[in-house]
């Protein structure tokens, strides 16, 4: 195989897999683990005692996985704008992403030590707050760009 | 990028539902596409000239900001 098939062969392999979406049915089902997680949450804070943390564990997971099917499922119908608009939404959720994680853990620290009135240690964001905070903001701002298309 | 869509769907008695059945889009593509604020891609003017059966510079046109 010549250099330029090899080429053309990754290029294929990569538009296939930066194109992959889940048919609009898994949209409802992220819908509904989602939901389920935020429920489980509740409920181990608020009604459950004992060792817990695995559940919270797994709530946590849980919503990510959901937020994650609803985010790369088909609109019920899809066409070039709304993937244009899905893009544009990802780029957002992106940037608000990493800003977000840099400009949070400052905020926090002033606020706790300011609530506490000082000797709260400085810490950063946890992979759960910032991965659900850019799920949140992607799927919200292709549901604004949809809205307003 | 202006265009003519309004009109071009208006001498085929086409409404907006319609014309985004028959080239295969939502119905809010076509209302974006009218009021000029999404441009679309090479493909989908092509399918709306072979509707229209008219080449894609009859109903689309550059503008002086392009």
């Amino acid at each position: 195989m010549d250099t330029k098939k090899i080429m053309d062969c990754e290029r294929e392999r990569l538009n296939k897999v930066t194109n992959f979406r889940l048919p609009h049915t898994f949209w409802t089902i992220g819908m509904i683990v989602t939901g389920l997680s935020i429920v489980t949450m509740f409920i181990r804070a608020f009604a459950m005692e004992g060792d817990t943390e695995w559940l919270r564990e797994l709530a946590k997971k849980g919503l990510l996985v959901g937020m994650l099917l609803m985010s790369i499922s088909k609109d019920k119908e899809e066409d070039e704008l709304t993937i244009k608009l899905r893009m544009q939404s990802y780029a957002f959720a992106f940037v608000v992403g990493v800003a977000y994680a840099l400009v949070m853990p400052y905020v926090e620290f002033g606020v706790s030590n300011v609530v506490n009135s000082g000797g709260e240690a400085f810490k950063n964001l946890g992979d759960f707050q910032v991965l659900s905070f850019m799920l949140l903001v992607q799927l919200m701002s292709f549901h604004t760009l949809k809205r307003y298309r | 990028m202006q265009n003519t869509i309004k009109v071009e769907r208006a001498i085929l008695s086409l409404t907006q539902d319609d014309l985004a059945q028959k080239i295969g889009v939502s119905r809010q593509t076509i209302n974006s596409i009218e009021a000029n604020r999404y441009v679309p891609s090479t493909v989908l003017a092509l399918k709306l000239s072979e509707l229209f059966n008219k080449p894609v510079n009859d109903f689309f046109k550059l503008s002086d900001d392009d």
